[in-house]
Order: structure tokens, then C-alpha cells, then sequence
């Protein structure tokens, strides 16, 4: 299980797995192309397209942080405990530190952790995904043992056993920390499929042509499972940014970094709900609930492209 | 959520406060303010750690795991008052050097243990022995200072291997456990005594995995001056801001704990009873590692002593509730009559960025290109490690680095765990290091435990004291003179000495005090410790606890 | 019967990988118990000198043997069931200490979980029915919303709310101060009163993951030809949603149940530490920052285990529920 709180991957990837996707079953488009067409669809889809809005928002404010916030996130110069007013939009935290700038600041490191711990878990889930479904026999028992180890660890002990172990605490610390225990449910899904496509008439008919096999891997079967590897990588991303805010609230990140989970972290070590900064509790929590939300809803048009019952009519 | 710590506090557990010892002293005032008022009524405890259930455990030799209530079933020979260093008698009636390395204590006559048996010197005498043949017992090194015990008649008498006078404060305060009962315990080490027979005001009378209760002791030698009947020891939750809820909501009569905004989250939500005190009980200090370049450098270390805006670190890191420290080494103003008057502004340094890089000059290091870099090119950087979970030393130290980067030094916060962050720091592999310092409230030993240089040990040697390595003979000079000396004068000026040392060759750039969070209720119970009357600190975890429980009279 | 010979013996290697990976991962962490008792004293601010750190080397009594040593003891300690003395609560066995704490959270989580596996099935059948409608789309973005929030955080706004501020439920614990586990009436009724909210707390974050898996596997179900069969045979509605569709649909989601423990473990250990629940989430938590290898190998193993049984429980279902695998 990838994700620690209690919620099965948003969609159960495998059910799609045993629809192969019906559009990717001709020529393959170029990549571009692909793409393209796969956001349009992911656009036409109203519950995506909101995803898609609010997770723009989210990287707009990341990205322009400089220019949004009004105060630099770590300047300690105001008064403490302060509640809102007209200069400390979200009050400030017991350090003197602007809340709403943090907010802004915020967005990414628990971007670069969702993202980054996604795209790593995804590699990983795919690489070995794609080995298993395609090697079958002593490789393949191999790698599902490995995979169905890494499934039956609890996920949140186990990070929270590597956060305190690995030293120099950054970003990309936590960012392999959460990667490194939430493949398994994504190779799973990716080695079925795979093993599915393997016996497709379009694959042996590749095999037979004698194209080489990186090239059938890479070219005939890894094409017609984007969308499952998109899922993974949302619903890895979903777990990570949360996982990321867990480990930084429970003191095992870097509280050094301002983050959500940072801020959250110095709520509670400085009780900002006793002091009334109940904003400072909110206001961090909230970030991080839109930030999943949206990330799940675009999973749902990625259900949607992958799975056509589950579109919208 | 684990357990964040406490917001480090400081005060010591077993403080000391023994240089006064100078010669027969202690036949001061009993305990409890002597006026017979009405007693009874129930006391409610808040602080002994739940996680998050009770592990019962009553042996008062091992205070790492003891409950709190154990305090007030066993009592010691004295207590010394970390503030004023007065002594309040428990089961010795007084003591007196007779040479520096003879000490000896007449034993109070007509106590009782709670069993009914009665409490003689052998039991004083077979409690020190029993540490020494239980060296886990012994967490206060008790016999790497004595070389034996003995009882003759009322009397006993500790021998020392070398001088060391202030000593007699650990002494003092070794809890004494009853040879009746304890002679027939297998492993004392691992003993949880769940039934304890003590000579306290209280004997243990329920124990439930979240609460226990102790009632009053019917046989103790001072019982009409004891005020509450009962008292109740809930446990407190894992979670450090659940417990700040409880303590708000008014549930207990006595809470140690930093609480921001006090004012707001804790008297005005009973104006009537509800106060507070917070007197400083220890120095948070940077440690620089003295083994390394450049901090093997005295105008380096002043460098940086100078660079830095104590108020301003003493404001974020704890709420502005403490001030700056003085680098004297001593705790003012608990401390004040060992300060040297000599000291500029009582020891205290204000932030002043010409000085500092005058310095940092003197010591090879000036600014080029907006850093601070030697004359052979090597910029000047440090990696402060600290525990993560101690909130306010992140906040300190997160202000020493702002305020630093100002003045050209590279600075990256390391902030591990706790368990890494002690193993780093007592193998000497850190740079720069918040720590502790002092809050024993003894002179000698916060100045022996942090500048002796016997514990100096090479690097990758584990050594919990003097972990910044300072070597100085002279230091050791001044220590030696101060453990032999049982004059007044004498004592005074090997402090002093020390003082300036600390003064002049900042071995540890101490920064601001930590403090002892007191939480009050006058609902029940008056009398407690405050800045009116500082009779001990307001920590209700060690034994502390005796002497203001001894206090108290009912409201 | 190859297949479960096959799942059996992958079972054992499993335990097996799991266990020693137990016995590693502890050991990697830095720092020693000693240094880790050293810091609760520092942090009530007791002064560390080096005769405290002798005296609890002695007290704890460290190991010193070598690994192996301690691996094969390991061993035959997690044979014998017997995990040592805890560091943390020196004055009882690791089994005593988890066996107190287990009921609890078995208790907490058992509960929440088939609360939350009813309620968000109901819910996932009613939107998938009713799939492109109003209560669909309020019922799928209600779900990702409430699913979306950390527990910890949803944990802190309850207890402050609900407990702090209007008094309805006690702040911590799994019980009033005072009281004794037992099983009388009202002991239950106080540890009920105490669960409220961690209970609530578990049960709005982990229904999401339910209505998803049911409405995605109904909308499924209902593609399929023999729902469109009934439907065309003019059935009521009702009847085709939940005797056709929704029983069909449920398979996916029962196996799903298995797997979600891990899940539910971790969601724990968070809401445990925020309502200070004497459940053994707390309990790992304290393990991991006293450095208590003993009771964090045998949470671990606990941890592991239980899910390892689930998993291997759900395999031979499924044996059961879909032939097509005995093979």
C-alpha cells in the first residue's frame, strides 16, 4: 500500500488494467501528439479539467513565490503569536515569522516532494513493472517477491524508521524516502498488464518481425499503458505529498525547510489552536488537502481515458 | 507525535547548591512556613510522562525511569535549594566538614519508615553502599568521590578520596531506601518497588495505568505541617500540545510546562488563581567544536560572541519569557552573589558587528566579496547540529544563523534526533553544537562538569561532559582550589577566576537562560515557589517536588 | 493445489524477508538507547554527565554482542514469542507491553474500518447507479475532498473543536485518569466516550478509497451484459442495482480489503499520537525516538505480520471466489 492514510489507490488501477485501453490499440502517435491528446481528453473530462485548474494554481503560486509573498518565509522580524492583521495576512508564527508567506513558499516543497517522489516511484514501478510482465519464470518470481515485500512493510513505520535514520535531512531525502515505499502497488498493476499486452497478436507479430526488445517494450507495449502509468504516478504523488507533511509533522523532516508540513509542525510545537492562531492549523492543512484533491481528480480522468465506461457522457 | 520533549527547561534534576557548604551551616529553618493551618484536600500533579500509560516504578535510585511520586515517599539527608542555596533538613538534622575530606551528618532521630520500623543511621549507611555495589544505581558518580560510610551512634560519616567539598550537595540529596526491606532485593537495579516503604510524607495508595495516588503518611516525623491528604499523579499524554490543552483547561494544581502567550492561555482563563513563574534554570549556549580550526581561535570565538543579538535569540527562541545570558557562567540572578563585580554590564555582551570583525581580524579572517575568509582563502562556515525536537533551541539556532549569514559565515543547521545528535556531540565529530550548560546550581559543578579537562577525551571518545574539549590548567587550577576549599573567601576567588576565563576565552558562547516553567492554582493550595518568594525552582519533577510540597497550606 | 503450495511456500519467504528486515532496519538507525534515554533527561532539563550515561549503559543493559549473535537470538526469540525486555518500559516484557496496547487499536481500527468499508460501499453503489448526476458528482468530490485530509490534521481540528473548546469529549487517552481496563458497563461506556474521536477521525479519511473502489466497479458491473439483460427483462431498479450490480461489484472491493490494513496501520499511528490512544501506533512512535529496539522489532514484526496474514487470507479467497486461478 502506497498511500498511509487509509485509502486504496483512488481508483483501483487494476480493474483498468484488465480493460486494455481500446484508443492506444492503433498505430502509435508520436509522442507529442500523444500527449496532446491526452491532456485534450483529460480536458474534456469536467472533475480532470478541475484538477487541472487548481493543481496550474498551485504551481503558478510555487513558481512566482518571489512575487506573490509579501514577506520572505524565514525573515524573523515580526511579532510572534500574532494573529491576522493588515501586514500578517494569517498572523504569524511564535518565531515571528509571516504565516501567509510560509503558505506561499510552501507550495514547493510539497510540489517538488508530490512530483518528484511520483516520477521516482513511477520509474522504478515501471522499469521493474515492465521486466516482470515480460520476463516471465525465475525473473518474474523474483521481482513479485521483491514487490509483494515492499507491499506487506507498513508503509508510514518504515518511513518513519528511514527518515530517522538517513542524515542530512533535505527535500530529496524525503523525496526517496517516500519513493522508495510507494512503487509496489504501481509495479504490481504494470507487471499484469504487461503480461496481458505480452501475448498480444501486435506484440508476437513485432517479435516475429525480429524487432529487438527494448524496441517491442519500449515502442509496442509501454504506449498502450500510459494512462496506466499516469495513474500510478498520480496516485504515488497523491501519497507522497502527504507523506511528506506526515514525516515533517511528526519532527522527521528538516524543520528547517518551510514547507505545509513545516508549518504544521510549528503549529503544533508552538499550539497555535491554544494561542487562537487557529489560521496557522488551517490554513497549511487546507493547502495540502487542494494540492491531493486536485491530484486525484486529474487521476480520474486518467480512469476515464484508460477505462471508457468510466467516462462521462 | 511522538513525544516532542519538553521544551528544554534546564533545571536540574538533582540540583546542587553546595558551596555554601562552608563548615556547619545547615540547621535552618524546618520545612513549611510554621503556622498550623487547617490541612486536607486533594493535590493534582501534572507531568509524569504517560506514553501513554503508567509504567509503575517507584525505585528513587533511578530517576531516568522513577515516577514523579516517588519524591515524596523517599526523602534525602537535605535538600539544597537551587535558588537561594539554602538547606531545608530532611532525615539529618545537620552536617559539618570536619577536614575537606570528612564529612558528617547527624542523623534526625524518631523517623519512622511507613511500615512502622524504625529509621536509624544503618539504613544511610547501607543505602551508599548499595550504590556502590550497584554502579547502575550510582547515576550520580557518587563513589568516584567517596572512599566509604560509616555510623557511629547518631552520626554518619562520608570519606572522601580527594577534597571536594561542594560535593556534599549530591550527597545531600542521595534519596535513602530502608535496609529492612531493600537487603532482600535480588537485582536492585531493575527493582520497580511497586509497593515503596519510605520515610516521606506520602505512601503509595493506588496505582492505575493512568493515574496513581498517594495519600498521606500517618507516620511522618513532620505530618501536622503536611496540607493536602492526597495526592493525584494523572499521566500525561504523549502529545506535548494535548497536554498544553489539559493544563490550560485547568486541570491540575501544579503543571510544568512552556506555555506560549501564558498570560492569555493560562491566568486569564482563571484570573482569580491561576500564576505563574518562570525563573531561568539552566544557559543554552552554542558549542563550538575547540579542537577544530577556526575555533581553536579565543578572537574567532569572541568574533562570534560579539556577532550575535542575544535579546533577539532569547525573544524567538523562548517567547522573550527569559533573558540574555551573561557569559559569566553564572544563572543571574539565582546565582548573583558568586558575580564577579569586576565584570563589565554583569557579564553580559550586547551584539556589536565593529567589534566582531575586529575579532574576526585579530584571529586571520576578514570580508571579501560579502564572506567572512581567512588570509589563506578558506571562507568561514559552520554546521550547527542540534535535536530537532527541542523547539526552542531550532529557533534559536535558526536566528544564530540568520544573524551570522549577515555577517559573511556560512551556516547549515544539522538537525537530527536526539540519540545522533548526543552521539555526535560526545564523539566530538560536530562543529558547532546548542547544548546545555550548567543549571546544577552549584558554581563548581557546572563550571567542572563543562571546563574540567580530565573529561576531555580524544575525538571519537565518548565523553558527556566538557564535549567541546577545553584544556586549560589554569581552569583546572581554579576547580581544584574551589573542591579543596572550605572558605568562604577562597571560594569566591576561584569563582571568580572561573567567571573570567569564561569571560575572557568564551570556550562555550553561551546565549540565554532556559527556564523552569511553573504553573500554579491557588484553588487548593497557597505557598507556592515565586519571584516573591524563591525557595526552590518550580519543577515538579525531581525533588523539588519535597520541598514545596512541604510548603503548601491549604487555600 | 499447486497454486496454494506456491502461495504457502511465498508466504514462509516472505515472513521470513519481512523478519530479518525487521532485525536490519532498526540497527541502521544512529545513535544507541543510551544516547536516547540521555535525551529525555536533557530535555527535562537534567545536566548529562558521564556517571548518568554509565549508570543507564547498565541500567538498559545494551547488548554488546556481535550481530550474528543478536540475529540468531533474534530468531529464537521471535520462535519462542519472546521479545526481550523493552527499554522503554524496563519493568515488563515487550509482550506485556504490546499486548496491552493491541486490544486497542485492533478495537479502534477493526471498528472504523468496517464502519468506514459500509458506509463508503452504500455510498460508492448509490453514485455509481446514479452515475453523471448530481448526487454522483457531489458524492465523488465529497469523497476525494474528505480523503484528501491528513489524519493528523483532521485529528488536531476535532480534538481542538470537539474536545478543547466545547467540552463534549475528553482531550487524550483511551480512558478517564484513574480507572482500571475491565470490562464492567461503564468502563465501556468511558472508553467509548474516549474513541469518539480518533474513531471519527479514521472513519472521514479512509471512506474515500471504499466509494471510489464501489462506484468505479458499478459503473463496471453495469457495462456488463448480464445487468443489461436484467434491465431489458424489465426488473425493478433496485433490484438490478444491488442483486446484480453491487453484488458483482463487491469482489474487487472485499480483496481490497486485505491490502488496506497497511494502510489503516499507518493512518493509526498519526491519529494515536494526536488523541494520545493507548493503541500501539503510539506505541512505535515511542520505540522509534527512545531507540527501543526491542518493542520496535516486535511492533514491526506485529505490523507485518498482520498484514501478511491478510494478504495471504485474500490469496486463498480468491482461489475460492474466481476458479480461473487454481490452475
Amino acid at each position: 500500500m502506497t498511500i498511509i492514510t487509509a485509502m486504496p489507490p483512488p481508483e483501483s488501477p487494476g480493474k483498468a488494467a484488465q480493460i486494455p485501453s481500446g484508443a492506444g490499440l492503433q498505430a502509435v502517435p508520436g509522442p507529442l501528439r500523444f500527449l496532446g491528446r491526452a491532456l485534450r481528453t483529460l480536458w474534456s473530462n469536467g472533475k480532470a479539467r478541475a484538477g487541472l485548474i487548481v493543481l496550474g494554481l498551485i504551481i503558478v503560486v510555487a513558481v512566482f513565490a518571489p512575487l506573490l509573498a509579501p514577506h520572505s518565509p524565514t525573515a524573523t522580524s515580526f511579532t510572534p503569536y500574532s494573529g491576522p492583521t493588515g501586514v500578517n495576512w494569517f498572523g504569524t508564527t511564535g518565531n515571528g515569522q509571516d504565516v501567509f508567506s510560509q503558505l506561499v513558499y510552501g507550495a514547493r516543497v510539497s510540489l517538488v516532494v508530490g512530483l518528484g517522489a511520483g516520477a521516482v516511484a513511477t520509474f522504478v514501478a515501471v522499469t521493474l513493472g515492465l521486466i516482470a510482465g515480460y520476463r516471465p519464470g525465475i525473473v518474474d518470481e523474483v521481482l513479485g517477491f521483491v514487490t509483494n515485500l515492499a507491499l506487506v512493510v507498513p508503509a508510514l513505520p518504515l518511513m518513519i524508521i528511514l527518515a530517522a535514520y538517513l542524515q542530512g535531512r533535505s527535500v530529496w531525502t524525503i523525496v526517496l524516502v517516500v519513493a522508495f515505499t510507494s512503487w509496489a502497488t504501481g509495479a504490481r498493476v504494470i507487471r499484469s498488464q504487461t503480461s496481458t499486452l505480452r501475448t498480444r497478436e501486435f506484440v508476437t507479430s513485432a517479435v516475429f518481425s525480429g524487432e529487438r526488445l527494448v524496441r517491442v517494450v519500449f515502442r509496442e507495449i509501454l504506449p498502450n499503458m500510459t494512462s496506466l502509468v499516469a495513474a500510478s504516478f498520480f496516485s504515488a504523488a497523491t501519497a507522497a505529498v502527504l507523506a511528506e507533511a506526515s514525516l515533517e509533522f511528526l519532527g522527521l523532516g528538516n524543520p528547517d525547510t518551510v514547507s505545509w508540513g513545516t508549518i504544521l509542525y510549528y503549529a503544533q510545537q508552538q499550539n497555535a489552536l491554544l494561542t487562537g492562531q487557529w489560521l496557522m492549523v488551517f490554513a497549511p492543512g487546507l493547502a495540502i488537502v487542494l494540492l491531493m484533491v486536485s491530484l486525484t481528480l486529474i487521476n480520474f480522468g486518467v480512469d476515464a481515458l484508460s477505462n471508457p465506461r468510466l467516462r462521462e457522457k | 507525535m511522538r513525544r516532542p520533549p519538553k521544551m528544554k527547561s534546564a533545571a536540574a534534576a538533582a540540583a546542587i547548591v553546595a558551596l555554601l557548604a562552608a563548615g556547619a551551616s545547615a540547621c535552618a529553618s524546618s520545612s513549611g512556613s510554621g503556622t498550623t493551618a487547617s490541612t486536607g484536600g486533594t493535590l493534582t500533579i501534572q507531568g509524569d510522562a504517560g506514553t501513554p500509560t503508567l509504567t509503575e516504578n517507584f525505585n528513587p535510585l533511578q530517576p531516568a525511569t522513577e515516577l514523579h511520586g516517588t519524591y515524596l515517599i523517599y526523602e534525602p539527608l537535605e535538600i539544597p535549594s537551587p535558588v537561594n542555596g539554602s538547606y531545608t533538613p530532611f532525615l539529618a538534622t545537620g552536617y559539618q566538614f570536619t577536614n575537606p575530606t570528612t564529612l558528617v551528618y547527624t542523623i534526625r532521630q524518631g523517623v519512622k519508615w511507613s511500615d512502622g520500623t524504625p529509621f536509624t543511621p544503618a539504613d544511610v549507611v547501607f543505602t551508599f553502599n548499595l550504590l556502590k555495589k550497584n554502579p547502575g544505581l550510582d547515576g550520580n558518580g557518587v563513589w568516584s568521590q567517596i572512599s566509604g560510610v560509616s555510623a557511629s551512634g547518631n552520626d554518619v560519616t562520608i570519606r572522601f578520596k580527594a577534597p571536594n567539598v561542594p560535593f556534599a550537595g549530591i550527597i545531600a540529596q542521595t534519596p535513602i531506601v530502608p535496609q529492612h526491606v531493600w537487603s532482600k532485593i535480588a537485582d536492585p537495579v531493575k527493582f520497580t518497588n511497586t509497593h515503596p516503604v519510605g520515610t516521606g510524607p506520602f505512601v503509595l495508595s493506588k496505582f492505575a495505568p493512568t493515574q496513581y495516588t498517594l495519600a498521606k503518611n500517618k507516620l511522618y516525623w513532620n505530618a501536622s505541617k503536611i496540607a493536602p491528604s492526597t495526592v493525584v499523579f494523572p499521566a500525561e499524554a504523549s502529545n506535548q500540545s494535548t497536554n498544553q490543552l489539559a493544563v490550560s483547561s485547568g486541570q491540575f494544581d501544579w503543571s510544568y510546562t512552556f506555555l506560549p502567550d501564558v498570560k492569555k492561555t493560562y491566568v486569564d482563563r482563571d484570573p482569580a488563581h491561576n500564576q505563574y513563574w518562570f525563573p531561568p534554570g539552566g544557559t543554552i549556549g552554542l558549542y563550538l567544536n575547540l579542537t577544530k580550526a577556526p575555533f581553536t581561535s579565543v578572537d574567532f570565538r569572541r568574533g562570534l560572541s560579539l556577532a550575535l543579538n542575544r535579546t533577539a535569540i532569547a525573544q524567538k527562541a523562548v517567547n522573550g519569557y527569559m533573558a540574555q545570558a551573561s557569559l559569566s557562567g553564572l544563572i543571574l540572578p539565582n546565582l548573583s552573589k558568586w558575580l564577579d563585580p569586576s565584570l563589565p554590564d554583569q557579564g553580559q555582551v550586547s551584539q556589536s558587528k565593529p567589534a566582531a570583525l575586529a575579532a574576526f581580524a585579530k584571529a586571520g579572517y576578514t570580508m571579501r566579496g560579502g564572506n567572512l575568509t581567512s588570509s589563506n582563502g578558506t571562507k568561514a562556515s559552520l554546521t550547527i547540529v542540534l535535536p530537532n525536537s527541542f523547539s526552542d533551541w531550532v529557533a534559536a539556532a535558526t536566528e544564530v544563523k540568520n544573524e551570522l549569514t549577515a555577517d559573511g559565515i556560512t551556516v547549515t543547521l544539522d538537525l537530527p534526533q536526539y540519540a545522533q545528535y548526543s552521539q555526535e556531540i560526545q564523539a566530538g565529530t560536530f562543529d558547532a553544537a546548542i547544548g546545555g550548560f550548567g543549571g546544577t546550581g552549584s558554581p563548581y559543578t557546572d563550571f567542572n562538569n563543562a571546563l574540567n579537562s580530565t573529561y576531555a577525551a580524544p575525538i571519537n571518545t565518548p565523553t558527556a561532559n566538557n564535549f567541546e574539549r577545553f584544556k586549560s590548567p589554569a581552569v583546572n587550577q581554579a576547580l581544584a582550589t574551589l573542591a579543596s576549599s572550605t572558605s568562604t573567601a577562597t571560594q569566591q576567588q576561584a569563582t571568580d577566576k572561573l567567571e573570567l576565563m569564561m569571560y575572557n576565552t568564551v570556550p562555550i558562547v553561551l546565549l540565554y537562560y532556559g527556564g523552569s516553567w511553573g504553573l500554579f492554582s491557588t484553588k487548593h493550595f497557597t505557598g507556592w515557589p515565586s519571584a516573591s518568594d524563591p525557595y526552590t525552582l518550580p519543577t515538579n519533577y525531581n525533588n523539588a517536588l519535597l520541598t514545596v510540597v512541604t510548603h503548601l497550606r491549604k487555600a | 493445489m499447486r497454486y496454494v503450495l506456491r502461495k504457502v511456500v511465498l508466504f514462509v519467504l516472505t515472513l521470513w524477508a519481512a523478519i530479518t528486515l525487521n532485525f536490519i532496519l532498526p540497527r541502521l538507525m544512529p545513535g544507541s538507547p543510551v544516547d536516547a534515554a540521555l535525551g529525555k533527561l536533557a530535555s527535562a532539563g537534567v545536566p548529562i554527565t558521564n556517571a548518568e550515561r554509565n549508570a543507564i549503559e547498565i541500567q538498559l543493559g545494551v547488548p554488546h554482542s556481535g550481530l550474528l549473535t543478536q540475529y540468531l537470538e533474534y530468531l529464537r526469540n521471535i520462535a519462542t514469542l519472546r521479545f526481550g525486555t523493552s527499554y522503554s518500559f524496563p519493568s515488563q516484557t515487550v509482550a506485556q507491553t504490546i499486548g496491552k496496547a493491541l486490544p486497542w487499536t485492533l478495537i479502534l481500527i477493526g471498528a472504523t474500518t468496517i464502519v468506514a468499508f459500509i458506509i463508503g460501499t452504500l455510498l460508492g453503489v448509490y453514485a455509481g447507479w446514479h452515475r453523471g448526476r448530481a448526487a454522483d458528482s457531489s458524492i465523488t468530490i465529497g469523497a476525494t475532498f474528505f480523503g484528501a485530509f491528513p489524519p493528523f490534521w483532521l485529528g488536531l481540528l476535532l480534538l481542538y473543536l470537539l474536545a478543547f473548546r466545547y467540552g463534549w469529549f475528553p482531550i487524550k487517552g483511551g480512558f478517564s485518569p484513574g480507572a482500571s481496563p475491565n470490562l464492567s458497563l461503564s468502563f465501556l461506556a468511558d472508553a467509548l466516550r474516549h474513541s469518539v474521536l480518533p474513531a471519527l477521525t479514521l472513519v472521514i479519511t479512509t471512506m474515500s478509497g471504499w466509494v471510489f473502489g464501489m462506484r468505479n466497479n458499478m459503473i463496471n458491473t453495469l457495462g456488463e451484459d448480464f445487468v443489461t439483460f436484467a434491465e431489458a427483462n424489465g426488473l425493478r431498479d433496485r433490484t438490478v442495482a444491488l442483486r446484480y450490480a453491487a453484488r458483482n461489484a463487491l469482489l474487487p472491493n472485499v480483496t481490497a480489503f486485505g491490502l488496506s490494513l497497511g494502510a489503516v496501520v499507518g493512518g493509526a499511528v498519526l491519529v494515536e499520537g494526536v488523541f494520545s490512544y493507548p493503541g500501539v501506533g503510539g506505541l512505535l512512535f515511542i520505540a522509534v525516538t527512545n531507540h527501543d529496539f526491542p518493542l520496535m522489532q516486535a511492533l514491526l514484526l506485529v505490523f507485518t505480520l498482520s498484514m501478511l496474514v491478510a494478504i495471504f487470507i485474500v490469496d486463498l479467497l480468491y482461489v475460492r471466489l474466481d476458479p480461473r486461478v487454481r490452475t
